[in-house]
């Protein structure tokens, strides 16, 4: 993570001028921070980029990131998963590690572990922070390989802005926002409808790739400023969409169809209060609740078809208080409680976990050079064993061009709810049946045994006990040197060693010769790789921002087994099997090896033009396993690497009239098997209208 | 005339010296072997190694095959799935470096829940995309239902229709194309070296 603060900051005309190192951050410490001081890797994506690039949805721009992978969710093609199931990959690691934040609070909301990142508007953000490495120190569960924290518009400088936008697949999405408020009374507000027809990618399947859908969010975030010292702030959010799903299923023509439709609501009042000159304190409120309903229908006879429920509740109260000890020593210390209820219809009943916390962090300076940051953070709670998660991070300043950092932190994600309550036996599907941790007992398999509905308990039964965490140790390691002309390169290695990982496994075989399966915590795996970005400010305008992640994973158990010559794979399918080296050895799945992009920015602010040309490169990763031996080792396993390039411009036409056009996706580069969330080519035109009062 | 045929007794002998020392090769062969692709109903599918191919269910009852498959179980003429001695061991070596048949340790179907080869011994399962893969370097060496040895390798395992043509989900298959390796011993002794 060698990126420590990359900065595609391009928050005013003079980007050329202004040091993108001066923005100030929040994520990577709860507190605020200027992005060239901090010792931990963070990448801002300004507003300024969010509106060039012409990105509608989270995923969009994301996905643009250096080290950032967009995966398709691992359902997508299955009934009761999205197609939307995007999330992303960071430092190797699957999305459900991750943790999404919206203006600090966390997100809920996976289906499978992946949070949709669709879900998310880009037109209420002011910018996005991504802190690499693990991160639980301060936020808890999911923070392992990193944290992406959403910061959404402050009321502030009353306007009016609209727009909106047509594009290809009937692509509809309209904007209104604004603020209005006073000295002391803000506030702002956010509407946005966004739909689309969908769209196919493979002919040959009488199924779409995407069927239709809609989306509605809205947001209003007030603000009051009771005195100089004490400030309250509300965020109300809410998304609702609606997905049609269509499917032929023992059919060569669609034969079944319905809805699934999304709700989405956030609430966080938060009040700040300064309680002296050494001492801020805040306390948050936040509660979120999450529902998908999915029901499909026989489109011959209305009979039901499949049908499923999800309702997740999040409540949290939580107070952070920052202590300046002295001028260069700020401690920060907080705790909370979180009350977390699921619902759902392959559930016994309603399930609750509570979790209570402390966190304190230090951070030093020794010197104008010497900035160390430690910290703590213990999570107890009802359901899975408590967690202690440590942090330490150390910024070097050499010189005022070139400066080191280094950091270790600890980071751990909850057993999800599926892992520890699913009580599901699939009638569609052969008859499997699942058990979460929490809801299998030996006992009970064994009274089915003796009523005959088991033949076969197998030994691993015995070892389910109660769930641990996942839980990973993280290092970061690396330097940033900045000239003064505005060239800015930035380097970072990361290694991430992922223990308790869990996985789920036969541990009975049912009378009718299918499975019984439940969780255990299993497998390791590791990570590592450097990432580096380097932006070059051009004459006249001209700016080139490249990075590059380099990233090697694997799975350590898997590796000794090759080292023992116990592991045969094929070079083809169907061809005979040979011994497998370490060099055959394509590590974990859905990893590219080399990703980098290339992107050039063009400004005429005299005009009111700008215009930007993007190239994002992925290199091949693996998909599948066809000759049993877990892994991908021919080259039948993998899919093709590609460049995807995306173009935009706008252009200022009247004094509140801006006019947006691009192509995303010029090449056409679509895969519909292993990435059906990239639609094909797609242009688009956006209207702007700004006013000022 | 005469030098031919002492040039064909010395062939001959040659021959029968060199069965002595060494057994005959097994004959190496592919095949597709389509089997039932329903889980939990329905016929078996059954081989004979003997034969080199599929018999009919009318043999079911004889000594006539030695293995049978439906979706991905793997039954033995022996024991509860039929009357002949075959048995089956899975071993982790490839199908070519397998020379002779171990002398002991074959398992027997002795109850229903009990069988020679179990699923997790030869493949694995991949609950997101419902399809199993056999596990590349896993080789069947078999007793067969007459006492003889053979081995076998499954190369592939594909979800067809009735005339085995791929499908790919949604649509269910209505069977299981494997693509096997087989060599099989006739004379009754162990070596499985290839031909």
């Amino acid at each position: 993570m060698l990126n420590v603060g990359r900065c595609f900051a391009q928050t005013s005309n003079d980007t050329l001028v202004k040091d993108p190192l001066e923005e100030i951050v929040i994520t990577a410490t709860r507190t605020e921070r200027k992005l060239g001081n901090i010792a931990i890797p963070v990448t801002l994506i300004s507003q300024k980029q969010l509106k060039q690039t012409g990105a509608l949805r989270l995923n969009e721009i994301l996905q643009e990131q250096t080290g950032l992978f967009l995966s398709a969710g691992t359902g997508s093609n299955a009934v009761g998963g999205g197609i939307f199931g995007n999330g992303i990959q960071m430092q190797g690691l699957s999305p459900d590690y991750t943790l999404l934040l919206l203006d600090g609070e966390p997100l809920i909301g996976r289906q499978g572990g992946v949070m949709d990142l669709s879900r998310f508007a880009i037109g209420n953000i002011k910018k996005i922070e991504i802190v690499k490495g693990p991160s639980s120190s301060l936020y808890g569960s999911e923070a392992m390989a990193g944290v992406v924290n959403i910061i959404t518009e402050d009321p502030k400088d009353n306007h009016i802005k609209a727009s909106i936008r047509y594009g290809s697949f009937q692509t509809l999405d309209a904007v209104v926002n604004g603020a209005i408020g006073g000295k002391k009374t803000n506030l702002f507000y956010f509407f946005n409808r966004n739909s689309s027809n969908g769209y196919e990618l493979d002919s040959k399947t009488p199924e779409k790739t995407l069927d239709p859908y809609r989306n509605y969010t809205g947001q209003i975030k007030f603000k009051h400023q009771f005195s100089d010292r004490t400030k309250l702030s509300l965020n109300l959010r809410y998304f609702g969409g609606k997905q049609e799903s269509f499917y032929a299923i023992n059919s060569p023509v669609i034969n079944i169809g319905g809805n699934g439709i999304t709700r989405d609501l956030n609430i966080n009042p938060v009040l700040t209060h300064r309680i002296s000159e050494k001492v801020n304190s805040s306390l948050r409120l936040y509660g979120s609740v999450y529902e998908y309903n999915q029901s499909l229908d026989s489109l011959k006879n209305n009979i039901a078809y499949y049908d499923d429920r999800f309702r997740q509740q999040f409540w949290r109260a939580e107070n952070q208080t920052d202590i300046k000890l002295h001028a260069s020593h700020l401690l920060t210390v907080g705790a909370g409680h979180t009350v977390q209820l699921v619902n759902t219809t392959r559930y016994r009943e309603t399930k609750r976990q509570d979790l209570s916390y402390v966190f304190v962090q230090s951070d030093y300076k020794f010197s104008q050079k010497l900035n160390l940051i430690s910290g703590a953070r213990y999570d107890h709670n009802t359901d899975f064993r408590s967690r202690f998660s440590p942090k330490l991070a150390l910024h070097w300043k050499y010189s005022n061009k070139l400066s080191f950092q280094f950091s270790y932190g600890a980071g751990f994600k909850a057993p999800d709810f599926r892992q520890l309550y699913l009580n599901f036996i699939n009638n569609a599907a052969q008859g499997y049946t699942i058990y979460g941790a929490s809801e299998f007992s030996v006992q009970a398999l064994e009274q089915q045994k003796s009523q005959g509905l088991i033949l076969q308990i197998l030994p691993a039964a015995y070892q389910i006990t109660q769930l641990n965490p996942e839980i990973s140790q993280g290092w970061n390691g690396g330097f940033r040197y900045h000239h003064q002309n505005g060239l800015l390169v930035e380097g970072n290695l990361f290694y991430n060693r992922v223990r308790d990982l869990i996985n789920y496994l036969p541990v009975a075989v049912q009378s009718n010769g299918t499975y019984v399966f439940s969780y255990v915590n299993q497998k390791k795996a590791f990570t590592y790789g450097g990432e580096w970005n380097v932006q070059v400010p051009l004459k006249k305008g001209f700016s080139v921002f490249a990075g590059y992640q380099l990233l090697f994973t694997g799975d350590s158990e898997v590796r000794t087994q090759i080292r023992e010559g116990k592991i045969f794979g094929r070079d083809i399918p169907g061809g005979a099997a040979r011994l497998m080296s370490l060099s055959d050895y394509g590590g974990l799945l859905n990893r590219s090896r080399h990703q980098a992009n290339l992107r050039f920015f063009y400004e005429l602010p005299s005009k009111g033009f700008s215009a930007n040309l993007r190239f994002i490169y992925r290199s091949r990763w693996g998909v599948t396993d066809l000759d049993g031996n877990g892994f991908a080792n021919m080259d039948k396993e993998y899919a093709k690497g590609f460049v995807q390039v995306n173009i935009a411009a706008t252009k200022q036409i009247k004094k509140q009239v801006e006019v947006q056009a691009g192509i995303n996706n010029l090449m056409n580069y679509f895969d519909p098997v292993n990435l059906p969330n990239i639609p094909g080519r797609q242009y688009f035109l956006t209207i702007h209208f700004s006013f000022h009062h | 005339m005469k030098r031919l045929s002492i040039i064909s007794f010395a062939a001959v002998v040659l021959l029968f010296a060199s069965c002595k020392k060494d057994n005959a090769p097994a004959v190496v062969e592919q095949k597709d072997f389509l089997v039932n692709g329903n889980p939990t109903g329905g016929n078996f599918n059954f081989f004979s190694f003997s034969q080199g191919k599929e018999v009919p269910l009318s043999d079911s009852a004889s000594n006539k095959w030695d293995f049978a498959m439906r979706f991905e179980k793997i039954i033995v003429n022996n024991g509860v799935s039929g009357p002949g001695q075959a048995g089956a061991q899975v071993i982790n070596t490839p199908f070519d470096l397998i020379t002779e048949a171990p002398s002991a340790g074959y398992k027997y179907d002795t109850t229903a829940s009990q069988l020679a080869v179990k699923g997790a011994d030869w493949y694995s399962y991949n609950a997101q995309t419902r399809t199993f893969s056999p596990v590349a370097g896993r080789t069947f060496v078999f007793r067969t239902a007459t006492g003889k040895y053979a081995k076998l390798e499954i190369l592939s395992a594909d979800p067809t229709d009735n005339n085995g043509n791929p499908v790919v989900a949604p649509t269910r298959p209505t069977k299981i194309k494997y693509k096997i390796r087989v060599a099989y011993q006739a004379d009754g002794s162990r070596s499985l070296t290839p031909q």
